[in-house]
């Protein structure tokens, strides 16, 4: 028997007791570390949001949204001038066009709905030909004669990549895709779209009057974006007749710091005519509620640890007033104040290991859902738009959900906030055993505080 | 051995000073076996928690063995505690979740006997004093009164001290026992020559030894 086995030991002398405060300690700790984990999941999205967004310009044609608005496309000169301004690093264009039914052989996979009867209602007969002009001359842009079916988006891009919802690569279901550089009359044709017209890898249609090949079959989570047809660039600008227009350009800055500086450049050279925006401030919008997470999580790691300690701070203090007469009889037959001390510090050392060790255990087990739980509550929360999921009324003015604009930047976001993956790191865990240790010694300093006071003449009265 | 010089000891309390001590003058041979008796109140425990160090006069001094105890450093007076201090209680004060065994083990600890001898010599000690080999394993709570202070006792001459102060040992045992019980301090204090000071109500047992003190209001009124 010593100071430390005595410790322990008087650690279990009321299991019950002792069992209590284990496990109201354990419940806090393990607060602590899953707190712990999601700040820093959080934290971590965050960064990864903020970085691959933050390099990122969008150049939209003043007046085009998608496929929607009205106004003229970017010209060869404006793409040009984006390309040739500094910073750029590389670009990738698009101009987005649609297909009636008199355009092409091939049926929307969206319904009208009453969303798209009501965007149809403005209809006055006319309609794109090919080589239409449509897309160019504004006011005609949103009709189509037949009223009972939604269109078919026509993206033409140099990197189909552009249409992935989640801004990763575009997910080819089957097939190969398609070299955005070329002008062949080649397409990828998304899931809907090609289920609704039994399409497949090699397939062909008509569109435009010309024979288009299907070079693969796309699929995103996005039932807009799945009535699509991507094809090179070129192709789409020689179907259409609008040689050099695109509606929309995404140019790559060097470096982050760089973004404003090119975003103000870009502005002044191709004037009013074009949108200039960059996600970095969009990103930063959409973060906000993620960082309020974060922020919440940091207040609940530090409540955790308050609450922590006063638990260990009143268990001891109860079990030190309790064992007042003992703590005299041991100082009054020569225990010194460093070994009576000495036992109460191992005592509650004990009771905070073992809490501490069920608590990170149970930490490690709900930090995971914890945290996706919180990250799911901050998606609902912030300014995301979230689609229609069955794409039903889905239709020509939709705001959101363009191939290579805006939309995709927020779609993006969306899927990356949701995604957000509680990651235990080993830095996480070593903090949490550091903040249970700075616990357990504020709760071993105020009993040995009280003891040391405790007069050894105290075991000579009679109670 | 002993020697109490001038001795005052006067608390501090809300309602006032208490005088619990005053002006006390008293010596004690080596091996003695003093009584001290007197009414409830009148100073008999405060005056031996001062021969015990447990708590420091406020005037006058204590010399055991020549050392002034009110000049001691807090270090030096656990130590004190330790080796020269045995102490007895009436409430026996043994500590509830350590076994006979090893309530006598604590004290040889803090009275430095080395980690390996501590067993056998605590088994020996309580022994002597009257405890079967089964008895020392149990937790004190599952032994009798007269049980408890027996490994009390064998906890207090456990570092060989120059010195037993109990404060009413038998207080809480019916005559007989506490007749053993007092048998056993007697004993002891023959067989090694140890100085017993013992706080009792019992004339009886004040009768028989060496020397008595009666405290009345703080102060020594006879010494016999
Ligand atoms: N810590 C203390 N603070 C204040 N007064 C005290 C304290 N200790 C003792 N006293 C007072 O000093 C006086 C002597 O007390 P003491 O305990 O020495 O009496 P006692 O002779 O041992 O009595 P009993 O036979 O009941 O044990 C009493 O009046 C008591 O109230
Ligand atoms: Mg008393």
């Amino acid at each position: 028997m010593n100071v430390v086995s005595r410790g322990i030991k008087n650690a279990t002398r009321s299991p019950l007791r002792g069992g209590a405060i284990v496990l109201m300690l354990a419940i806090s700790i393990g607060l602590v570390l899953s707190m712990m984990v999601a700040r820093s999941s959080v934290q971590t999205k965050i960064n990864d949001v903020l970085a691959s967004a933050g390099t990122k310009v969008t150049i939209n044609a003043a007046g085009i949204n998608g496929f929607a608005g009205g106004g003229n496309p970017l010209t060869a000169d404006n793409v040009t001038t984006i390309k040739n301004t500094a910073h750029v690093a590389s670009i990738s264009s698009t101009l987005t066009d649609q297909l009636g039914s008199t355009d092409t052989n091939l049926q929307s996979s969206l319904e009208l709905g009453s969303f798209g009867e009501r965007q149809n209602r403005f209809s006055d007969g006319s309609v794109p030909t090919p080589p239409a002009d449509s897309t160019s001359n504004g006011s005609s842009t949103t009709t189509d004669r037949q009223t009972m079916r939604s269109r078919i988006n026509v993206t033409g891009t140099t990197n189909p990549n552009v249409a992935s919802v989640n801004g990763g690569t575009l997910v080819i279901g089957s097939g190969k895709t398609i070299d955005g550089n070329s002008s062949d009359l080649v397409a990828l044709i998304g899931q809907n779209l090609a289920t609704k017209n039994n399409l497949s890898a090699g397939s062909t249609f008509t569109a435009y009057g010309k024979t288009i090949t299907v070079n693969g079959i796309y699929s995103t989570d996005n039932s807009f974006t799945d009535n699509g047809i991507i094809m090179p660039l070129a192709t789409v600008q020689n179907l259409t007749g609008q040689p050099g227009a695109v509606t929309s350009v995404v140019a790559t800055i060097d470096s982050s710091e760089n973004v404003d500086s090119t975003v103000s450049a870009l502005k002044s050279k191709l004037g009013s005519s074009v949108d200039v925006t960059s996600e970095a401030a969009q990103a930063e919008n959409s973060v906000s509620a993620l960082k309020g997470i974060a922020s919440l999580s940091l207040a609940g790691v530090i409540g955790a640890a308050i609450a922590a300690t006063a638990i260990i701070l009143l268990a001891m203090i109860l079990i030190v007033r309790e064992r007042r007469r003992e703590i005299g009889v041991l100082k009054a037959i020569g225990g010194s104040n460093f070994k009576v001390i000495g036992q109460f510090v191992v005592e509650s050392l004990t009771i905070t290991i073992i809490g501490a060790v069920v608590g990170l255990a149970l930490g490690v087990l709900v930090s995971g859902p914890m945290t996706t739980a919180l990250a799911s509550s901050s998606s609902n929360s912030s300014t995301v738009i979230i689609s229609n999921g069955s794409g039903s009324t889905a239709t020509v003015a939709r705001p959101a959900g363009d191939f290579g604009g805006f939309g995709r930047g927020l779609n993006q976001l969306r899927t990356n906030i949701t995604n957000v993956t509680a990651s235990l790191t080993p830095q996480i865990f070593l903090s949490a055993m550091g903040i249970t240790l700075a616990v357990a010694i504020i709760g071993s300093l105020l009993p040995a505080w009280l003891i040391a006071r405790i007069r050894p003449a105290e075991v000579l009265r009679t109670e | 051995m002993l020697a109490v010089k001038n001795l005052t000891k006067t608390f501090n309390t809300p309602g006032g000073d208490v005088m619990a001590l005053r002006d006390i003058n008293f010596a004690v041979d080596r091996g003695q076996f003093v009584s001290i008796i007197g009414k409830s109140g009148s100073g008999k425990s405060t005056l031996l928690s001062m021969l015990g160090a447990l708590d420091t006069p406020t005037s006058g001094s204590l010399e055991v063995d020549g050392v002034d105890l009110a000049k001691l450093s807090s270090r030096q007076q656990t130590s004190y505690r330790a080796k020269t201090i045995g102490f007895v209680f009436q409430q026996y004060n043994l500590i509830p979740n350590l076994s006979a065994l090893e309530n006598v083990m604590l004290a040889l600890e803090f009275g430095g006997t080395k980690p390996a001898s501590r067993r056998d010599e605590a088994t020996r000690l309580l022994k002597q004093v009257g405890l079967d080999e089964q008895e020392i394993q149990r937790k004190p709570t599952r032994l009798s009164g007269g049980q408890q202070q027996r490994v009390a006792i064998a906890r207090a001459i456990a570092n060989s001290p120059a010195l037993i102060l109990a404060d009413e040992p038998t207080g809480n045992l019916d005559s007989e026992t506490g007749q053993k019980i007092f048998d056993l301090l007697h004993k002891l204090s023959r067989s090694k020559n140890t100085t017993i000071i013992a706080v009792t109500h019992d004339l009886d047992i004040a009768g028989k030894t060496d020397k008595t003190f009666m405290l009345k209001d703080g102060k020594i009124t006879t010494k016999q």
